[in-house]
């Protein structure tokens, strides 16, 4: 960035109040124009169907199908979609429902290849979880199948759809930080990760993530999103990753760790460091990119930077809303900032009024209507996914293992 | 026996799920999925949070029909319902009333609007709007109750037999018994005198007017207020009502706190317990199953 656009940056952000001014996107208004006449389905009615369901009902979309293979989850999910058709498979619900437009989809991981191959191949418009697929080669063939696709297709990496990780990248990229020096993240929860089945096949279908065969761990199922963001926050991808893993806490038969820490090393020298626990809960999910003049922590629905002492003001500080951290003062990201403030609403602002995943979602819908281009891609999320997988190998094997995306390409 | 904890609905749901016929694995699975489903709910209804569905439709609903889903539509049709058999007690817009007497931090003597009533509910259609400007909702006299019945239908799905759910020790759902035997043993009220009650397969909700209260014109105000006055409830100091549903108990316990005496309105199938200047009094068809701290049985309209 030249010195010019770095002083244009702050005099814009003057007031203190960090300005992102293209922001409707807060969302207090509810339903974009013309998604209630867009046919939208939802394969996948487990946890994350669910909410995407719920979601999709803030943002004032009708949901016309749900489709899921088990039915207690199926009836679970058509009594969230107020009003849903259920069907128990992709294949039925994209013969008998040719209206659909749209499908979002919220399958296990190892399934997404194929669900994701089947309704691009019917014309549909996407929204894919992430992580993308639990190989590369899958990764591979859902990007090559997006390619393909003149329709609009999104994967939900949430990070680059949320107006306060838009924010705090924007203060990022005008050099707030200064050099960077380290980056860490972690998302910790106390959870076994295991779903109650009563019989061999519902424990296969609904425990895949502790399958050894099929699993990507802690470090591809969770990390996958985190990775991402520092992706898109750098510009760019590490080359190698050490890991290692344990189970400290869920010592009932599984073979997947419930602890994992990896080391992510970028061609410049700098390292990112990485944990997840499903034994602690402390701190939950969080990125921190520490740098010499501040650091920023991100943590999905609040954002802060962490000034050093000696490095310069700029004079919107003074004004800014702060939060105490033991020893340290963060200065608030408030995304929406200069229009809040002007409203004299400006404590509103403080932590997002929606989840990550709506605004993913309000990302994809807006791409539909105006045929844009989705904040996240296909590409972008097989890469992100891609370092997730290096990463699980990492900490299974306890080697250093290099990151490559020639498979990809 | 497996326990688990979480922070939802400002108070602490606690379950315990004791079926000896299950592993300590699948126990912990089911339970946190349940503790999911609560963490969910407590998303979808909170006030607090301006991005829960709840808030969504208090933005919206007074000035465009907003398009709900089932679950939504069946809670606010059964507060609909316990609204009219309650006579007008139990009325889950008394938002801005409780706002009016400072019982939100706020300042006290501003304008409310409230009542069911401005509250239309379109089933077929699952559209919902407000017929009144300012009129707001908040289940905080029914979220419990009603995620506690999810939660436990949840458990039941996967056959658990045995469990205890309670949230914030008032309201308490009770699956089968405890390996010991003989029901889940629950003390009403925190008090030395409050009975106790056996419970198996049943609801339990506990209702007080004490505990977060405002000082208006220098007198006391109990967070319990009547929606068909508009004023403090003067009713018994305690309430408890046993039922198959929590929600309909926590709905009904909170009602009998303004209505003062159980109603000949309430469901035949309810036990009430109401702590009145005479004493405990009890009346329903489980009256054997409160007891007196000293153990003895506390029987139809008789007092401790």
């Amino acid at each position: 960035m030249t010195e010019y656009d770095r002083r244009r940056f702050l005099t814009q952000a003057a007031g203190g109040l960090a300005a992102l001014s293209v922001l409707p996107e807060l969302g207090l208004a509810r339903v974009p124009s013309r998604s209630e006449g867009l046919k939208v389905a939802v394969v996948g009615a487990g946890r994350q169907g669910r909410a995407i369901l719920g979601e999709l009902g803030k943002l004032g979309v009708s949901v016309a199908a749900v489709c899921d293979v088990d039915q207690r989850r199926l009836a679970s999910g058509v009594r969230r979609a107020s009003g849903a058709e259920g069907f128990a498979s992709v294949d039925d619900l994209l013969s008998r429902r040719p209206d659909i437009e749209a499908v979002a989809i919220a399958t296990p991981t190892p399934t997404h290849r194929a669900v994701a191959e089947r309704v691009l191949e019917a014309g549909k418009h996407v929204y894919l979880e992430c992580p993308l697929a639990h190989t590369v080669e899958d990764c591979a063939a859902i990007a090559a199948a997006a390619r393909a696709s003149a329709r609009t297709i999104a994967a939900g990496l949430q990070g680059r759809a949320n107006p306060v990780y838009k924010l705090a990248r924007t203060f990022y990229r005008t050099d707030a930080i200064r050099d960077l020096v380290a980056i860490r993240a972690q998302q910790n929860e106390k959870t076994s990760w295991r779903t109650a089945a009563r019989d061999p096949a519902r424990e296969r279908a609904l425990n895949w993530r502790l399958d050894p065969e099929v699993t990507i761990g802690l470090a591809g199922e969770w990390g996958t999103q985190q990775f991402d963001v520092v992706h898109w926050y750098v510009g760019r991808y590490p080359e190698t990753v050490r890991g290692s893993g344990d189970i400290r806490l869920h010592d009932d038969g599984r073979r997947i760790h419930d602890t994992v820490a990896c080391t992510f090393r970028f061609a410049d020298g700098a390292d990112f460091q990485y944990s997840a626990t499903l034994a602690n809960s402390f701190e939950g999910a969080y990125e921190v990119f520490y740098g010499s003049n501040s650091a920023i922590k991100l943590s999905w629905s609040h954002g802060w930077m962490f000034k050093e002492a000696d490095s310069p003001r700029q004079g919107w500080e003074v004004y800014a809303n702060r939060q105490q951290f033991h020893n340290d003062e963060g200065i608030t990201l408030i995304a929406d900032a200069t229009k809040l403030a002007s409203q004299g609403r400006l404590q509103e602002g403080i932590g997002l009024p929606y989840s990550s995943l709506y605004y993913a979602l309000a990302d994809w819908i807006t791409s539909i209507e105006e045929g844009t281009t989705p904040s996240c891609s296909i590409g972008e999320a097989a890469r992100a996914t891609a370092v997730g997988i290096a990463a699980h190998q990492a900490t299974v094997t306890g080697d250093e293992v290099a990151i490559d995306f020639s498979a990809l390409t | 026996m497996v326990r688990l904890a979480t922070e939802a609905m400002g108070t602490r749901f606690e379950l315990v799920l004791a079926d000896r016929r299950r592993d300590e694995s699948f126990l912990r699975a089911a339970g946190e999925e349940a503790v999911a489903l609560i963490q969910e709910w407590h998303q979808r209804l909170s006030v607090f949070d301006a991005g829960s569905m709840l808030s969504v439709l208090n933005r919206t609903a007074g000035s465009e029909r907003v398009r709900v889903d089932d679950e939504l539509m069946e809670l606010l049709a059964a507060c609909a319902r316990l609204h009219r058999a309650t006579g007008g007690a139990f009325d889950v817009t008394v938002g801005p009333l409780m706002r009016r007497w400072g019982l939100r931090g706020d300042q006290a003597g501003v304008d409310a609007v409230w009542g069911m009533d401005h509250v239309r509910l379109d089933r077929d259609r699952r559209a919902v709007w407000f017929a009144a400007a300012g009129v707001e909702l908040d289940l905080g006299g029914i979220a419990k109750g009603h995620v506690l019945d999810l939660a436990a239908e949840l458990l039941r799905e996967q056959e658990i037999q045995s469990a205890l759910l309670h949230g914030g020790t008032s309201t308490v759902v009770a699956i089968g018994e405890p390996p010991s035997g003989a029901g889940w043993t629950v003390r009403v009220a925190p008090l030395p005198d409050a009975p106790v009650v056996v419970l198996r397969d049943r609801a339990l909700s506990a209702s007080a007017p004490t505990g977060r209260m405002a000082r208006v014109e220098g007198r006391a105000v109990g967070h319990v207020l009547d929606p068909r006055t508009g004023e403090p409830a003067c009713g018994p100091s305690h309430s408890a009502v046993l039922a198959d549903s929590a929600r309909d108990a926590d709905a009904w316990s909170t009602a009998l706190l303004v209505l003062g005496e159980r109603p000949a309105t309430i469901p035949a199938t309810m036990t009430t317990l109401l702590a009145t200047a005479a004493g405990w009094q009890a009346a329903g068809p489980e009256t054997e199953h409160f007891r007196r701290p000293g153990d003895s049985s506390l029987g139809e309209g008789r007092s401790a």
